[in-house]
């Protein structure tokens, strides 16, 4: 697997800054006179507040003022940007209810912000907001999505009957009603996507300075992309975008999560104008669980028809998303369009439909969590593929095999309305049975049993629709100046997908210039470029593909530039590693001569729009009975990533992606208590993370079919991993758990779960 | 963190004094505990009393039969420890187990011995090598040193200077980490001392405590299969989100038969 970029082929450029301490991540901004801000939050999970007493806490010493939800209802802080804008099922819209950007009258989950104290340091703030007295009156709380939809439930709003935030279809409801009549066999599985909490390292913070002179906020703030949340700051504060200036250097992990504009900036917006400073805040790693959106959150309920070749006839689910308390931006499109653009997997299906019903409970808001829905409708899909397999008694493989879309049937119109571009399953499947001598498993598992272990494989294909974002376009400015040095602007923010070297090897490359002459500067305040976030595994597919092309306009803006030096026309103008050049002459110019005199810029731009990274992962999984502790002993991953810029980079996500994905099917789980509505899992001495051993031995090999919608010929891979590898997993943990008579177990597979489900099949 | 004053004792003597005539004052020897509740605001000593570099708690020697470790003696400082190797392998194991590299080169055998979380390792290995804990006042024997969850027979102001334990004819453990937190789900200590089977359990109940229908089992028959009838009430056991009692009594069950596997030397 051959680099199809020459400049560079070592590790990322941008890591030794990082792991020498020299990022600048939004704490590590400081301002000169700035105050600091502390929270306070509900300690229940739905009450009403009775009062909130600030008296003591104002006349605390250094405290300068006190905000509560009276000052963000007065300043009109009390809606939130939601990308869903379409209608759902029977023409009815997405329910948005009034989100005070601090609770105004009622508290809606634990965590939910109440006041926020201002003070002239971080230890007066914290001091004087135990100081802050709020009376409650408790009222019911509910916590899973099913319970809230539930006849009988508490009702969390009066303008949200039944907690029904949206209720949406896609499909043919009545095509997939007659194939069910008409088939051979029926699998059905109800399924739980567990809520997560991302846990990006970097915790969340934001300094917001009030510009009086110009009116102008500055958010010093963690991001996926200034735009995007520019966008969202100015719809919920109603100050123009323009008037808002969002500055990020490092960014230290988002997972989705840092995409959203949250209540507490809004705050922080109003204290700076109203105080004439800065005011800083930074999130404790506790205050991060219970205020930092969650992902996935789904029960959904699958059902496939297959005829007697086992032949799919069709597939309906039945998705119950929990959106948390409040509606998020992304979390309402996640878990209703992306899982219905990708409704057929990869698989030709003659008749789709799905039914999403989003609920409102009194937990953390659900928000994008890598692969935002798409991992987990590819969960849904392969895990009802592999258990109708079981019950038919198919090899998984041949299943699969026997209900691919054929690779000349792209491009391949869904029976949801996508449009997949191209891919090439059967090889794919080939490929990675062949990775992971899926043929000599049963002497494998032969082996396993005689240490007294049980052994699983399990295999996943999927496909997904990649690409998503808020703005039309991607723009990209490259600016050639007068010391030679070529510096690319883009919107699209890293928090560790490596774009200062993969977009710098781009530009480089198609300029032919070394790499250590290209520097990115990523979301400059003021550079004006419209551009999507990092998000929805796009910014190599959108920016990345924009800076080839802005690269190659750079040449042509030379040439027209080098002419007159040069002493021709410009059509007269020759470009080549780094050098201009009069066609059939001896004159030459070098780019960086010429900048040394006339400095270059262009700015170009691209729509592009989606593209479909596909793959399979085959795994292997072993389980001490005992213990119920399970391992992961083979991991296999084939994927279709499109042409690769930097394989480092690209096997790095899928690493990350997997580990990720290992996590949820493991041991990653918030737990609500039922009836409390507390967060049981507030920390890490609760929450259990993945850990670096949990993968030792993983398989990469790719297979690029690349896409024709972008100059680079690239494929979203940010999240592909994720989507393949909770299925793969669960597959290999219920393959061996199948044998003992264990029918169905959800994630997560902890020990004692597993332990559990071993016990109660044993007489 | 509420504001507190730090005082770093120059003597064991010293340390004592502050102790006496400053009550809400607290021991601070590696922090690993004590510094995280006093980040999220769940204690507020009035001062802190740092007894980490003292001499009088350091040190590991090995005489006649018994192994004596300095209080402040860090989880790695065991670990590592040849002497502790030689006399009491699965002690010098046991200490390798704790926490992460981090808290290994911070902890301290006396801190967590006075914390006595009812998920840590060393309680196990005291209770089941039935040491001696000696204090600035007196001499305490194990069987009688912990209390349950996070109590201890340290009197106010009272503090651990080193452990002693009578090296056992052999001795293993075997722990389940949690998975979150990676303290002991289950951790046995199966130890032969001169006064017979001793066996200590963590992690599973609110605290400590030594698992005698196993012990009696044992001085019959040191097979695995000892242990299948060994009497264990899972309803004394700790039941959350993690784990039910049932599975914790498994754990309990299966971790004695893998120190007893350790103890006979397969593996």
């Amino acid at each position: 697997m051959a680099d199809t970029h020459a400049s560079h082929t070592g590790h990322r450029v941008e890591d030794l800054r990082l792991v020498t301490g020299a990022g600048k991540y939004a704490a590590d901004w400081s301002l000169p006179g700035q105050l600091y801000a502390h929270f306070v939050r509900s300690d229940r999970a739905h009450a009403e507040i009775v009062s909130v007493d600030v008296e003591k806490a104002r006349s605390h010493p250094g405290v300068k003022r006190v905000y509560t939800g009276e000052d963000a209802l007065r300043a009109g802080y009390d809606k939130f940007f939601v990308i869903v804008n379409w209608p759902g099922r029977g023409g009815q819209h997405i329910r948005k209810p009034a989100r005070p950007a601090l609770a105004a009258g009622r508290v809606r989950h634990v965590g939910d912000a109440v006041a926020m104290v201002v003070a002239d340091s971080a230890a007066a703030a914290q001091d004087a907001a135990e100081l802050v007295a709020v009376e409650y009156r408790d009222l019911p709380a509910v916590v899973v999505a099913e319970d809230a939809l539930a006849e009988g439930a508490p009702q969390l709003r009066a303008d949200v009957p039944g907690n029904l935030a949206f209720d949406y279809e896609a499909g043919n409801e009545e095509a997939v009603k007659a194939a069910f009549a008409g088939a051979a066999h029926v699998t059905r599985l109800k399924l739980e996507v567990s809520r997560v909490a991302p846990n990006p390292l970097e915790l969340r913070g934001c300094t917001v300075q009030y510009d009086a002179k110009d009116e102008t906020y500055h958010l010093y703030v963690c991001i996926q992309g200034i735009n995007m949340l520019r966008k969202q700051m100015a719809f919920a504060t109603d100050v123009p975008e323009e008037r808002i200036v969002v500055h990020a250097q490092d960014v230290g992990g988002s997972f989705g999560q840092r995409s959203a504009a949250y209540p507490e900036y809004c705050v922080l917006m109003l204290a700076s104008k109203e105080l004439g400073k800065p005011v800083r805040w930074i999130s404790s790693r506790a205050e991060g669980f219970a205020s930092d959106t969650h992902g996935r959150a789904n029960t959904v309920a699958g059902e496939l028809a297959l005829d007697a070749e086992g032949k799919f006839l069709a597939l309906r689910l039945d998705w119950i998303a929990d959106m948390g308390a409040y509606l998020t931006a992304t979390g309402s499109a996640s878990h209703t369009r992306n899982p219905a653009t990708c409704l057929t997997g990869v698989y030709r299906i003659p008749a789709l439909y799905g039914r999403f019903r989003l609920a409102f409970t009194n937990t953390v808001p659900v928000a994008a969590y890598r692969g935002a829905g798409r991992p987990d409708v590819a969960y849904v899909i392969e895990r009802v593929v592999s258990q109708a397999a079981a019950e038919l008694n198919i090899d998984p493989a041949e299943l699969r095999r026997r209900n691919f879309i054929p690779p000349e049937a792209f491009p391949y119109k869904t029976p949801t309305g996508s449009t997949y571009e191209n891919a090439d399953m059967p090889r794919i499947l080939e490929k990675a049975l062949k990775l992971a001598d899926w043929k000599g498993f049963a002497k494998r598992r032969a082996q396993s049993e005689k240490a007294g272990r049980l052994r699983g494989i399990g295999i996943s294909t999927v496909i997904e629709n990649t690409g998503a974002g808020l703005f039309p376009k991607d723009q990209i400015t490259i600016e050639c100046g007068r010391d030679g040095i070529v510096t690319v602007h883009t919107v699209a923010h890293s928090s560790g997908q490596g774009h200062e070297t993969t977009f710098a090897m781009v530009v480089a490359d198609t300029l032919g210039i070394p790499l250590e002459k290209v520097r990115l500067r990523e979301g400059v305040p003021g550079k004006g470029l419209i551009g999507n976030h990092t998000g929805g595994s796009r910014s190599l597919v959108g920016a990345g593909s924009v800076c080839k092309l802005a690269a190659r306009q750079l040449v042509e803006h030379g040439k027209s530039v080098a002419a007159e030096p040069l002493g021709v026309e410009p059509s007269q103008v020759e470009y080549a590693h780094g050098v201009f050049r009069t066609r059939g002459s001896k004159r030459k110019l070098s780019l960086a001569d010429l900048a040394r005199e006339r400095p270059l810029t262009v700015t170009t731009e691209a729509s592009v729009g989606s593209t479909f990274p596909n793959g399979c992962h085959i795994s292997e999984v072993e389980i001490d009975p005992q213990t119920g502790v399970a391992s992961i002993v083979a991991y296999n991953a084939v994927d279709d990533a499109g042409n690769v810029v930097n394989h480092a980079v690209v096997e790095g996500q899928v690493h990350g992606a997997v580990t990720q994905g290992a996590g949820q099917i493991f041991c990653e789980k918030v737990v609500y208590d039922h009836d409390t509505g507390q967060l049981l899992t507030g920390s890490f001495m609760d929450y259990c993370m993945p850990r670096a051993g949990m993968l030792r031995d993983l398989r990469i090999e790719d297979h690029p079919v690349p896409s024709g919608n972008n100059s680079l010929g690239a494929k979203g891979v940010g999240e592909s991993g994720c989507t393949a590898s909770l299925p793969s997993l669960a597959n290999a943990m219920m393959d061996a758990l199948r044998p003992l008579g264990v029918a169905h177990l959800d994630m997560p597979y902890t020990p004692a779960a597993v332990w559990h489900a071993i016990q109660s099949v044993k007489k | 963190m509420y504001a507190l004053n730090y005082v770093k004792a120059r003597s064991l003597e010293e340390a004592a004094r502050m102790l006496a005539s400053h009550p809400e004052a607290k021991v601070l020897a590696g922090g690993m505990t004590l510094v995280p509740t006093l980040k999220q605001r769940l204690a507020r000593p009035s001062h802190l009393v740092d007894i980490l570099q003292l001499a009088e708690l350091r040190g590991i020697a090995a005489k006649g039969g018994r192994l004596s470790i300095g209080a402040a003696s860090r989880h790695d400082d065991v670990a590592t420890s040849v002497v502790v190797k030689k006399a009491i392998p699965a002690l010098a194991e046991l200490a390798g187990l704790i926490g992460d590299p981090q808290v290994r080169n911070m902890g301290t055998i006396g801190g967590s011995l006075a914390n006595n979380d009812p998920a840590a390792d060393y309680p196990a290995a005291v209770l089941g090598l039935g040491a001696t804990v000696f204090t600035n006042r007196r001499e305490i024997a194990a069987d009688e040193f912990f209390q349950g969850l996070f109590a201890t027979a340290l009197e106010e102001g009272e503090i651990i200077t080193r452990v002693v334990f009578a090296v056992p004819k052999r001795a293993a453990y075997a722990k389940f980490h949690h998975p979150a937190s990676g303290y002991a789900m289950a951790g046995v200590f199966i130890a032969l001392t001169r006064d017979g089977v001793r066996v200590a359990v963590t992690g599973a109940g609110p605290g400590v405590f030594r698992w005698k229908a196993a012990e009696s089992a044992l001085s019959k028959s040191l097979e695995p299969s000892a242990l299948e009838g060994a009497a264990l009430d899972a309803s004394e056991l700790n039941q959350d989100i993690h784990a039910s009692r049932d599975y914790r009594a498994n754990l309990v069950r299966v971790m004695a038969k893998r120190a007893l596997a350790k103890l006979s030397g397969k593996k």
